[in-house]
C-alpha cells in the first residue's frame, strides 16, 4: 500500500519539476549554511569551514541528480530533459543538423520507399480471411492456357479438373477457381455509354473460400456456377461501386451488358478487396459458367478437359498440413488427368504424365506476375539503398566525431560535477535519435511519393498499376526499427568517445595528441569502409548499366521507327462468330484500305500480336521433315494482315508476303529464318506443308509461301525463336491490334486522328482503347531493366559523393591541424607541390585500402545480378574497370581541394598558429 | 564502512528511530545526528540523507514543512507521522529478532561441531 503511494507520487513528480528543484536547491543551500555555521563555531575558518561542508556533503551534483531519480521515474524525466538539451544542440548549430538530417532523410526515405513496394509486392497477404490456411496449386507464375499434358510443375487447370478434384479430396475445406486472365472489355450499365470494365471469371465457391463477405446484396455461390451460360450475375468490386454508383444501394438488380450478354449486378463486396491477383484490381465478378461469353477464338473452357486456365487456390482442412495435402493432391492429380487421356493413351502423353506435379505454395499473398519480374530487382535495390545508408551513417559518424572534440570542455566540466559516464553518453545518444527520427520523418514523406513514382517508372503503359501504396504498420515498423538502427550505428561511436575521455588534459588546454590520432584513425577506418562500400556499389551500377545499353543496341528485327500501334476494341460491335465470322476480316480490310490512302501513310496491317504482347505456341510437323531436337520445339503463332510486315519493317527474305490470292481454302503460312534453318538446314523451305500440333489431324494442311528475317516477338533479351505467320483471311477474328508506318517527319499527331476518323467513319462501335509508337514498346518491353540500371547509377553516385564529402572533412581537418608543421616544412624549403602530394598520398592511402576491400567483395557477390543482365558477365573487366577509375577519380577530385589549399599556406602565418 | 546495500535499509530506520527521539528536526541535523550515534563508525556522506528522506515522504511515514532553525535560518523540517510510528515499531522488532537468530549463529558455531 505504501509502495503504490509512493508509486503513484513518482509518477505525478514527472510533471512540475522545476518548483521541486527550486526548493530543493534552498534546502541544500540551508543545509550547507548550518554546516558551516557549525564549523565556525567549533573553530574553522570560514574557507575551511566551507570546504568541510562541501566535502562532507558529497557531490552536489550526485546529491540532486539522485534526489531527481526518487522523486520521479528518473528513466523518463531524465529523457525529456536529454530531449529538450538535445533540440536546443541542435539548434546552436544548423549548418550541421541540416546536412545530417537531409543525408537521413535520403537514405531513409529511400530504404522506406523500396521497402514500401517490397511490402506492396512481396510480402503483404491477401484482405482475406485466415490467409495462412491457404495454398496455391503451382507457383502462380502463368497466365493464358494450354491444352498440353501436363508434364512438369504444373501451374494452370482445366475446369473439369476442378470439378473432378473437388468431388474426390479430403485435405482442403474448399476449392476457388479463377481465370488467370483478366479480361479488359467494355462495359455499360443499364443502356449508359459503355466503359473500360475488368472483369474475373470465377468460381462459386471463391468468395467462401476466401471468406469474404458481401457489402451489399450477396456474392456468387455454387448456383450460379452450376449450369453453363446461366450465371448471368455478377458482383461488384466495393470501388468501382463507388465510383459508378456513388455507394447508391438502389444500384442492386440493374443490368450491365457486356458484349452482346446481360448480367445482373447482385451485390458488392467487402471494401478492400479486389481479387487475388496483386496488380490487378477487379471491377466485376462473374461466374466460370458464362466462360463462353467471354471466349476469344480458340477457347473452350468448360468442354475440353485438357483447357488448362485457371488458377486452384484452396483452403486447409483443419487439421490437415501442407505436406498431407500436397501427397493427396498430387496422386489425385495423375488420377484425374489420366482418366483424361481416353482409353488408350500415347506413350509420350504418360511419360509426360508420370513427370507431371503440383507443387502447393502459400497463397496468402495471391498470385502476381509482377511478382515474378520484380522480386529480384526489389531485392538488389533494397541492397544498395541499405548499404548507402550506411555510408551516410559513416559521414554522421565522422562529423559527430569532429563535433565531439569542439564540445569535450563542455562535456569534461560536466563530468567534473558529477555527471556519470552513463548520463553523458544517454544524453549524446538522445541527440543522435532525435537527429534520426527529423531525418525520417522527412523521408517517410519523400518515401510515399517516390514509391509511387518508381511503381510507374518499373512498370509504365496506358493505366498505372492499381498497387495500394499507403504506408501501413509493416512499412512504419520497418521504418522506425531503421531509423533507431540507423541512430545507434552513427552515434554510439561518437558518444563514447567522448564521455571516455580523461578530462584534466582537456580542461587544461585543448589538444592532446594521443586522443587526435585514435580520433584520426577512427575516422580513416571509417572513410576506407565508406570507399569499399561505394565500389562495390558502382561496379553494380555499371554493370547494369552496360547490360543496358546491349538491350537498347539489340537488333529488333523490324525496324521500329515511325510506326503506330493502335489498341482497338470490337467488344460493343456486335461482330458475328462463328460461320459468319469473315466479316470481321472485311472489316479489316476496309479498315486497312482507307487508312493506307491517308496521306503520310506508308503502310498498314492487323495483327494478332504486335510486339511484347503475348504469344500462341505449339509444336508443328512438317511433311517428309523427321524431328529432330532442333525443330521439336514449341513455334510460336501469329495472325496478319497483308500489309503488316511492311507496317513492321520486316524484311522478306524468300518467297512472297501474303496476298489477294491467299482468300480460298488453301491455307498458307510465312515462316521465319530460325523457323526455316531448323526444319530445312540446306534447302529452301518453300512449297512445303506442314501441320499444327503434336500429331495433326490433318497433316501438311498449310503450305510455306515465304520467309521473312527473324525479329524479337516477346521481349529483347529471347534466344531465338520459330515463328510462322498465318493470313487473317483464313483466320478470321477481329485483331485489337492495328499498325501503321507512317513517312518519316509526318505529323504523328495529325495522322493518328485521321486515322481514328477513318476507323469511326467506318464503324463507330470499333472503339479505340489506346495508341501508342512501337518505339515505346519496345522501351516499355525494358523499362524494368532500365529502372534499376537508373536508380543503381544513381545511388552509385550518391554512395561516391557521400564518401568525397567524408574524405574532404578529414583532409581538412588533418591539414588545419598541420598548419603549424605544413609551414616549418615550406620555410625549412620544401616545394609546394610536395606538400600536395603528402597530402595527397593520405587520400590514396585509404583509396588503396579501401580498393583492397571493396574489390574482392564486389567480384565475389556480382553474381547475384546474372539473371538481370543481358549478353554480360558478372565479372565483365570493362564495367569494373570504369567503376574503380570513376571512384579513383571522384575522390583524389574531392582530396585535391584541402591539398591544394595546404600548398598555398603561407609559412609566416603557419609558425604563428598553435 | 563506507555505504553499501545493507545502509539503504537501515538508513530509513535510522532516521525514523532518530526523528522519534529528538522530535521533528532538519535534514543537516538528523545526518548529524546519525553520526553521532553511530560513534563516528558510520562516514557517511551528508547527501545521501536527502534522497532516503524523500523516499519516506512519499511512503508516507514523515512529513515535511519549512521553519525555523536554531541559527534563524529557513530549513525544511521534517517530523513522523502516526504511520511512522507504527512502522518503527515494526522495523525494530524485526531487527531485534534478527539480530537474536544471527547472534545464535555466530556463538554457537563451534560448539554445534
Amino acid at each position: 500500500m505504501r509502495k503504490l503511494r509512493a508509486f503513484l507520487l513518482r509518477f505525478w513528480g514527472l510533471s512540475g519539476d522545476k518548483r521541486q528543484d527550486e526548493e530543493f536547491a534552498e534546502e541544500l543551500q540551508s543545509h550547507l549554511q548550518m554546516h558551516i555555521d557549525d564549523n565556525i563555531r567549533g573553530g574553522m575558518t570560514p574557507d575551511q569551514a566551507r570546504r568541510e561542508a562541501i566535502l562532507k556533503l558529497g557531490g552536489i551534483e550526485q546529491t540532486v541528480q539522485r534526489q531527481r531519480d526518487q522523486r520521479a521515474f528518473s528513466f523518463f524525466e531524465s529523457l525529456c530533459r536529454d530531449l529538450r538539451f538535445a533540440y536546443r544542440n541542435i539548434h546552436k548549430s544548423p549548418g550541421f543538423t541540416t546536412v545530417a538530417v537531409l543525408t537521413l532523410a535520403l537514405g531513409i526515405g529511400a530504404n522506406t520507399a523500396i521497402f514500401t513496394l517490397l511490402n506492396a509486392i512481396l510480402l503483404r497477404p491477401l484482405p482475406v480471411q485466415n490467409p495462412e490456411e491457404l495454398l496455391l496449386f503451382g507457383d502462380g507464375y502463368a497466365a493464358g492456357s494450354t491444352e498440353s499434358v501436363p508434364d512438369g510443375n504444373w501451374k494452370l487447370f482445366s475446369y473439369s479438373f476442378f470439378h473432378d478434384f473437388r468431388q474426390k479430396d479430403t485435405s482442403f475445406s474448399g476449392i476457388a477457381a479463377v481465370d488467370s486472365t483478366q479480361f479488359e472489355t467494355k462495359a455499360s450499365i443499364s443502356g449508359g455509354a459503355y466503359q473500360t470494365t475488368h472483369v474475373n471469371l470465377v468460381s462459386g465457391s471463391y468468395f467462401s473460400v476466401f471468406g469474404v463477405p458481401a457489402f451489399l446484396g450477396r456474392t456468387i455461390g455454387e448456383s450460379d456456377d452450376s449450369t453453363e451460360g446461366a450465371g448471368t450475375v455478377a458482383v461488384a468490386s466495393y470501388s468501382w461501386f463507388q465510383r459508378h454508383f456513388n455507394g447508391d444501394p438502389s444500384a442492386m438488380g440493374k443490368v450491365i451488358r457486356i458484349q452482346s450478354h446481360d448480367y445482373t449486378l447482385v451485390g458488392v463486396a467487402k471494401p478492400g478487396f479486389s481479387g487475388v491477383t496483386v496488380g490487378q484490381s477487379t471491377d466485376l465478378w462473374i461466374p466460370l459458367s458464362m466462360e463462353k461469353a467471354f471466349s476469344r477464338a480458340g477457347w473452350n473452357g468448360l468442354g475440353n478437359k485438357l483447357f488448362q486456365s485457371l488458377y486452384l487456390i484452396g483452403r486447409l482442412r483443419p487439421g490437415v498440413t501442407a505436406a498431407q495435402a500436397s501427397a493427396e493432391t498430387n496422386l489425385l492429380f495423375k488420377q484425374i488427368v489420366r482418366s483424361y487421356l481416353g482409353p488408350q493413351p500415347s506413350q509420350k502423353h504418360l511419360d509426360d504424365l508420370a513427370r507431371a506435379s503440383i507443387q502447393l505454395t502459400p497463397g496468402g499473398r495471391g498470385v502476381s506476375l509482377l511478382r515474378y519480374a520484380l522480386w529480384l530487382p526489389l531485392q538488389i535495390l533494397m541492397a544498395i539503398v541499405a548499404l548507402v545508408l550506411l555510408i551516410a551513417c559513416a559521414n554522421i559518424a565522422n562529423m559527430l566525431l569532429a563535433r565531439g572534440v569542439v564540445r569535450r570542455r563542455e562535456i569534461a566540466v560536466r563530468m567534473a560535477l558529477g555527471a556519470s559516464r552513463r548520463r553523458i553518453v544517454f544524453q549524446l545518444l538522445t541527440e543522435s535519435t532525435l537527429l534520426a527520427f527529423l531525418g525520417a520523418a522527412a523521408g517517410v514523406a519523400l518515401a510515399w511519393k517516390a514509391s509511387g513514382l518508381l511503381l510507374n517508372m518499373a512498370t509504365p503503359g496506358p493505366d498505372p498499376v492499381p498497387l495500394n501504396l499507403a504506408p501501413d504498420l509493416r512499412v512504419l515498423g520497418f521504418t522506425i526499427a531503421v531509423t533507431v538502427l540507423t541512430s545507434l550505428l552513427f552515434g554510439i561511436l561518437p558518444a563514447f568517445r567522448s564521455a571516455g575521455f580523461e578530462f584534466t588534459p582537456a580542461l587544461k588546454d585543448g589538444r592532446g595528441s594521443s586522443s587526435a590520432s585514435t580520433r584520426g584513425a577512427l575516422a580513416r577506418s571509417l572513410i576506407i569502409g565508406q570507399v569499399a562500400l561505394s565500389v562495390l556499389l558502382l561496379v553494380v551500377a555499371s554493370l547494369l548499366l552496360r547490360s543496358l545499353i546491349h538491350l537498347y543496341d539489340v537488333d529488333t528485327g523490324f525496324d521500329k521507327h515511325n510506326v503506330l500501334i493502335f489498341s482497338l476494341d470490337s467488344s460493343t460491335a456486335n461482330l458475328p462468330h462463328g460461320p459468319d465470322e469473315i466479316r470481321s476480316v472485311r472489316l479489316q480490310e476496309q479498315i486497312e484500305g482507307r487508312v493506307q490512302a491517308i496521306p503520310g501513310v506508308r503502310s498498314d496491317g492487323f495483327a494478332f500480336f504486335a510486339f511484347n504482347d503475348g504469344a500462341w505456341s505449339d509444336r508443328v510437323l512438317f511433311q517428309g521433315v523427321p524431328r529432330s531436337p532442333a525443330n521439336g520445339e514449341s513455334v510460336s503463332f501469329n495472325i496478319s494482315g497483308n500489309g503488316f510486315f511492311s507496317a513492321m519493317g520486316i524484311p522478306l527474305i524468300e518467297g512472297r508476303t501474303f496476298s489477294s490470292e491467299d482468300r480460298g481454302t488453301a491455307k498458307v503460312a510465312v515462316i521465319n529464318q530460325t523457323m526455316a534453318r531448323r526444319f530445312f538446314p540446306n534447302s529452301s523451305p518453300i512449297g512445303y506443308r506442314f501441320a499444327i500440333g503434336e500429331t495433326p489431324d490433318h497433316p501438311g494442311e498449310i503450305e510455306v509461301i515465304g520467309v521473312v528475317k527473324d525479329s524479337k516477338y516477346y521481349t529483347l533479351d529471347e534466344g531465338p525463336v520459330m515463328e510462322a505467320y498465318f493470313p487473317c483471311t483464313q483466320n478470321p477474328g477481329f485483331f485489337g491490334n492495328f499498325v501503321v508506318r507512317y513517312a518519316p517527319g509526318a505529323n504523328q499527331q495529325e495522322i493518328s486522328s485521321r486515322i481514328r476518323h477513318a476507323i469511326a467513319e467506318i464503324n463507330s462501335n470499333i472503339l479505340v482503347n489506346s495508341v501508342t509508337t512501337l518505339e515505346e514498346q519496345v522501351d516499355r518491353s525494358i523499362a524494368r531493366q532500365a529502372l534499376i540500371a537508373q536508380l543503381s547509377a544513381f545511388f552509385g553516385i550518391l554512395a561516391v559523393f557521400l564518401a568525397c564529402m567524408g574524405i574532404y572533412g578529414l583532409l581538412s581537418y588533418s591539414v588545419a591541424r598541420r598548419t603549424n608543421e605544413l609551414g616549418i616544412r615550406l620555410a625549412l624549403g620544401a616545394q609546394s607541390h610536395a606538400l600536395l602530394w603528402l597530402i595527397l598520398r593520405e587520400c590514396i592511402f585509404l583509396l588503396v585500402l579501401g580498393f583492397a576491400i571493396g574489390i574482392p567483395v564486389a567480384l565475389s557477390s556480382t553474381h547475384i545480378l546474372k539473371s538481370l543482365l543481358y549478353q554480360l558477365s558478372p565479372l565483365d573487366p570493362t564495367a569494373i574497370a570504369i567503376a574503380i577509375a570513376a571512384v579513383a577519380c571522384i575522390t583524389v577530385g574531392a582530396a585535391w581541394l584541402p591539398a591544394r589549399r595546404a600548398s598555398k599556406i603561407n609559412p609566416m602565418q603557419a609558425l604563428r598558429t598553435e | 564502512m563506507g555505504e553499501s546495500d545493507v545502509w539503504q535499509g537501515t538508513l530509513a530506520l535510522m532516521i525514523l528511530k532518530t526523528l522519534q527521539s529528538m522530535g521533528p528536526l532538519h535534514g543537516y541535523g538528523i545526518a548529524r545526528r546519525i553520526e553521532q550515534i553511530s560513534q563516528d563508525q558510520l562516514i557517511i556522506q551528508y547527501g545521501t540523507i536527502y534522497p532516503a528522506l524523500l523516499k519516506l515522504e512519499q511512503e508516507g511515514y514523515i512529513s515535511s514543512d519549512w521553519g525555523e532553525s536554531e541559527n534563524k535560518r529557513r530549513a525544511r523540517f521534517y517530523r513522523l507521522t502516526r504511520a511512522g510510528r507504527r512502522q518503527l515499531e515494526r522495523e525494530c522488532q524485526r531487527w531485534e529478532k534478527a539480530a537474536a537468530v544471527l547472534a545464535r549463529f555466530v556463538s554457537t558455531g563451534e560448539e554445534a561441531v
